[in-house]
């Protein structure tokens, strides 16, 4: 039911794009996904859910734990394009002030 | 999913399954809401804020009603959009919940979990849930605008 694309582009960061629901069924692909760049030395990384129809509170978990992983290397975790299913999950639990929504994957660091 | 899977439609608004207490049941169960949606054409807006409700109810249901260990687990999912409301009942035999919904509130930031209950309270007009002959029973709802 989903699937993920994982990419690194020309800067080094890596760009994850979960495409289909995010919820108990694949966070943890998500984290395993999260982990396998910070362990390959990506500590960037943007989170694309742009293709992202659903979010739960697991999804949000993994979103969380990747934000702690990615910063304890020295990097950060960051989400771009959310839709609109996402964005409501963000307000409802004000996490959208700890992921912040990023307008596009490849400005999400410029800031 | 398998062969256990058993989903029956009593009426164009209404569906019913029962299924395996597994985290791939939550696919099945919003496979199910997606189909449901399309042939009444509930209000998208409505019919995300439910299902946001809905799921999080769901997956609670899955995670701490039963023993890890206890086979043959189950739970019985019957949604119906009427005209003033969508409703769902959700009913499983495992360990009766600990929860005080009184009591809900969203955790710490960097939590990684614990946010479902809050979420469902959020998004839910109706919440409520009851050990009865043997079951939990939780009942969600969202009421519809009038017209």
């Amino acid at each position: 039911m989903i699937e993920f694309d994982v990419s690194t582009d020309a800067h080094g960061i890596g760009v994850i794009a979960p495409r289909g629901r995010l919820t108990m069924v694949s966070a943890k692909q998500l984290r395993e996904a999260i982990d396998g760049l910070v362990g390959a030395g990506t500590a960037k990384i943007v989170v694309d859910l742009a293709g992202t129809t659903f979010l739960d509170s697991s999804g949000l978990g993994a979103l969380i734990a990747g934000v702690k992983t990615t910063r304890q290397a020295g990097g950060d975790l960051r989400i771009a394009r959310p839709t609109e299913a996402v964005t409501t999950v963000l307000k409802l639990t004000n996490l959208d002030r700890v992921l912040r929504p990023r307008d596009s994957v490849e400005a999400a660091f410029d800031v | 999913m398998s062969e256990d899977d058993a989903e029956s439609q009593p009426g164009p608004g209404v569906v019913r399954l029962t299924v395996p207490a597994e985290p791939a049941a939550l696919d099945v169960a919003q496979d199910a809401l997606a189909r449901l949606w399309e042939r009444t054409g509930l209000e998208p807006g409505l019919a995300l804020r439910f299902e946001t409700g809905l799921v999080e109810i769901t997956a609670n249901v899955i995670e701490h009603s039963f023993d890890p260990d206890h086979p043959g687990r189950a739970f019985t999912l019957a949604v119906e959009v009427a005209d003033d409301a969508v409703r769902a009942e959700l009913s499983d035999n495992g360990q009766p919940a600990t929860i005080d919904l009184s009591a809900v509130a969203l955790p710490e930031d960097d939590a990684e979990s614990g946010r479902g209950l809050a979420i469902a309270q959020a998004t839910l007009d109706e919440l409520t849930y009851e050990h009865t002959g043997g079951l939990n029973v939780w009942r969600l709802s969202c009421r519809r605008p009038p017209g």
